[in-house]
């Protein structure tokens, strides 16, 4: 028999089994907390921050990214509360300005309630979320691409910039890679990138109830919780 | 080397030492710190053995090579003793003089001493010099006594006693409860009471356990903690012995970053030699308790200075942060409970032990107690590393032991705490300096780093300066600290380079607040305070560049121009002569012009100029 705890996420009491993380207990019950490095079988590294929900303690409350934290029994969570809401987009804009030219990223900016953008856009192609990464190192223990180089030179290479034997060409990571899905009407051009905005009815949604599944590409394509 | 098998040894072996060392009438004092190195140190030290060997003073005259003295400005520094005499900036060409005079007459060469910038007199003894005078040097004095290669100068001024007082009659829990009573915190910036730490370590019901100490110093101008290891490295690994006992660990790591080799080739040669006297190994002072020790020698990587970083380093693996929902006392290096602690840390701990609680909780302020050793650098008249007592106010710090100002600017801010700190106005200077306050000023406490700015210091450069070394050192991992710090550095960039709105400082605000509340690790999470602390204190300085696209101090390229005052302009040429982009124009003996269009700004020409004639609008 797995062990239960009971947490209280939004001010929803909700059952789960001691050890999983706050995201997943969350998710199973259909309180939607945006994510993107997240996968549900592969280890979590909380570095999209996203996920990131409000741990009251002793009526201190601190931000922790949900997909690293387990439950506890009596935990206290805000997934959607002002404050998160807002940190939240910001870090939506910043991922949809420096990457936009993806599906997902985009349905992430509008599911985060994200207008316009604030910065100049960068036409990345990459934005470092480790799916593939880890999905090779944990999945096939392929460990044929891996992260190089420190802060802003960091991006995802071959070891030392060869294909190695290990990667059997499975395409796992095309597949989980956020980055493959095209956004809607066409890719954009350097220098013409915008928020695509067709997608309306996701933002009323996400407006009227941020803790609410709005059926986005990232959960349709790349293995959300939810159809896991 | 005999080993010490209980606590009578060590007195024994102590007795012996200072026996030997009384032995010489004469001691000379020369600092071998990686500063006076620099000043070639390392060659005024074997010249000086060589002269006196020759001499045939050698059974009169002991010389001691030490660690850094913090008057690193002034290097290389010899002291003398019976006499106390300090010679400053010496060189091979004075050795003979020195050993001729000085040695062997007792007479005091002028010319070597030291000038007090403020007062132009000049200090024949050491402990007369303000510098150290307004100081309280608990932990660098020893410094002064210790040659950092030779355990027996540190068993001779009362060495391994307090581990010795540890092991034999004090139980672990009475350790943690007297670091708990003392109030130290710790001294690597977070300022996380040690002694809690250790309580939560050893609380942990596993019996593989970890101690390390965090050497890797990053900070843009703070060697605090280079100059404890690389000065007294018996200090710091009785320190971690003491804590070792205290948690229950029976392994060590002194991790130290590779570039500061001689802090790594000391601490390797001090546990060599630790080893050999059995104060390392098993059984250590005939008790049950074993520890060893290791140097991890990490690849300079900033973020390497954070915990979970650091201890992936260890590990063999990419130095970079992991979430900290659970704390590393519980699982720390190889999942293991690890104490973590700074170098300066662990070097008060042994004194705590031997004094006791109170006497270390004596000094200092409400919550932060002790001294704390800060590395003054900047626009000031004696830069080097100061050590007073917690509470100590920024004025006494930058003007009594620092000088006041080298430039004859006046001086408008100290940014205390590194990168991950702040900038401080004058109107702030009478603020004690401790964890809480400097906290709540806006800044940061820091690993101790201290640099003094004067009114040719632009403050939205100096936002960009540190945001600079922020997005170089950030791993990268999580999104706020590399995207959000790289779109801060843009936006600061626009403001200095004249194209900045007053929207963009909203957003600016709006941007520091999410990296600092979303980012996973300490780095990123401190990283907005230069520019949050700058707009806080300097926003005057802002809205310049912003709305009258004026760089107020003259530092900005963009937003200066260079020209030639005609009535002090003498027509020497020199100007011209000197300018790499030929951008200045004129004929001999008339007024010479510079040619906007030509000019780089790079200031080759103001260095140039006698009469001063070259202004900055």
């Amino acid at each position: 028999m797995l062990e239960e705890v009971t947490l209280t996420i939004d001010d929803v009491l909700v059952k789960a089994v001691k050890g999983i993380s706050v995201l997943d207990a969350a998710v199973k019950s259909g309180i939607c907390i945006p994510h993107l490095c997240h996968v549900p079988f592969l280890s979590d590294i909380g570095a999209c921050r996203l996920c990131i929900v409000e741990n009251v303690n002793n009526g201190k409350a601190k931000i922790t990214t949900s997909c690293t934290l387990r439950v506890q029994e009596g935990m206290v969570i805000r997934a959607n509360s002002e404050k998160v809401l807002k940190l939240r987009k910001n870090i939506a804009e910043l991922l949809v300005a420096h990457a936009p030219n993806s599906r997902a990223i985009q349905d992430i900016a509008v599911r985060c309630g994200v207008k316009e953008v604030r910065y100049p856009f960068h036409n990345a192609d990459c934005v470092l979320c480790g799916r593939c990464v880890r999905y090779c190192s944990e999945m096939w223990q392929g460990n044929a691409i891996g992260f190089v180089g420190r802060g802003k030179d960091r991006h995802v290479e071959y070891p030392f910039g060869s294909r190695p034997d290990t990667c059997k060409k499975c395409n796992s990571c095309v597949l989980y890679c956020p980055m493959s899905v095209t956004p809607c009407g066409e890719v954009m051009k350097t220098g013409e990138e915008h928020l695509c905005g067709k997608c309306d009815s996701q933002m009323a949604m996400a407006e009227k109830m941020p803790g609410a599944c709005v059926w986005c590409e990232t959960g349709k394509s790349f293995q959300c919780a939810r159809y896991a | 080397m005999p080993k010490i098998k209980q606590a009578g040894d060590l007195e024994t072996l102590r007795q012996k030492i200072q026996k030997a060392q009384k032995k010489f009438p004469k001691t000379i004092t020369i600092c071998g710190g990686t500063g006076c190195q620099a000043s070639k140190a390392g060659e005024v030290i074997a010249m000086i053995r060589e002269v006196i060997l020759k001499q045939g003073f050698g059974k009169d005259v002991y010389i001691r090579s030490t660690g850094c003295h913090g008057f690193c400005e002034q290097g290389p520094i010899m002291v003398f003793e019976p006499g106390n005499i300090l010679y400053c900036h010496v060189t091979t060409e004075d050795i003979q003089e020195i050993v001729d005079k000085t040695i062997h007459h007792g007479e005091v060469i002028e010319r070597l001493l030291y000038t007090d910038p403020v007062s132009g007199k000049k200090n024949v003894k050491e402990k007369d010099i303000p510098f150290y005078l307004a100081q309280d040097r608990q932990l660098l004095n020893y410094n002064r006594l210790v040659d950092p290669c030779n355990i027996d100068d540190y068993i001779a001024i009362g060495g391994y006693m307090a581990l010795a007082k540890t092991l034999g009659s004090i139980k672990p829990d009475a350790v943690i409860d007297e670091i708990n009573a003392s109030g130290l915190r710790g001294r690597g910036g977070g300022g996380f009471p040690t002694g809690q730490k250790w309580t939560e370590c050893r609380e942990e019901p596993i019996d593989e356990k970890y101690v390390i100490c965090n050497a890797d110093e990053g900070d843009p101008g703070a060697y605090m903690d280079r100059c404890l290891l690389e000065g007294n490295p018996h200090l710091v690994i009785e320190g971690l012995l003491i804590g070792a006992w205290a948690v229950g660990a029976r392994r060590g790591y002194i991790y130290v970053r590779k570039e500061y080799p001689l802090a790594v080739k000391h601490a390797k040669f001090a546990i060599e030699q630790a080893r050999k006297y059995g104060l390392l190994g098993e059984n250590i002072f005939g008790s049950d308790f074993s520890f060893d020790l290791e140097v991890a020698r990490g690849g300079g990587a900033f973020v390497c200075g954070e915990s979970t970083a650091l201890m992936a380093s260890v590990e063999g693996k990419v130095g970079e942060p992991r979430p900290k929902d659970i704390h590393t006392v519980k699982e720390g290096l190889w999942n293991k409970p690890t104490v973590l602690n700074n170098v300066e840390t662990w070097a008060n701990v042994p004194s705590i032990m031997l004094n006791g609680a109170s006497w270390f909780a004596a000094k200092g302020t409400q919550g932060s107690k002790g001294t704390k050793i800060f590395a003054l650098t900047g626009q000031v008249k004696n830069t080097g590393l100061v050590e007073v007592a917690m509470g100590t106010s920024l004025n006494n710090i930058v003007f009594d032991i620092g000088g006041g100002s080298k430039s004859g600017k006046a001086i408008k801010a100290v940014q205390t705490g590194g990168p991950s700190g702040g900038c401080l106005p004058t109107s702030h200077f009478q603020l004690p300096v401790d964890f809480d306050t400097l906290s709540a000023a806006g800044s940061m406490m820091g690993s101790g780093g201290m640099v003094v700015m004067d009114a040719g210091t632009c403050m939205v450069d100096v936002a960009k300066y540190f945001l600079n070394f922020l997005q170089d050192e950030s791993c990268g991992k999580c999104v706020p600290c590399r995207l959000g710090v790289e779109r801060m550095l843009e936006i600061i960039t626009d403001i200095t380079e004249g194209r900045g709105t007053a929207e963009q400082i909203s957003l600016l605000e709006d941007l520091a607040e999410t990296v600092g509340e979303t980012s996973l690790c300490g780095l990123g999470k401190t990283a907005p305070n230069p520019v949050l602390s700058t707009l806080r204190y300097f926003h005057d300085e802002y809205m310049a560049h912003i709305n009258e696209k004026h760089c107020p101090a003259g530092v900005c390229k963009a937003l200066i121009q260079y020209a030639i005052a005609a009535e002090k302009c003498n027509g020497c040429g020199s100007c011209k002569r000197a300018c790499p982009h030929g951008a200045i124009t004129g004929q001999k003996k008339q007024v010479h012009i510079i040619d906007f269009e030509g000019c780089q700004k790079c200031g080759i020409c103001i260095g140039e100029c006698k009469p001063g004639a070259i202004m900055v609008n």
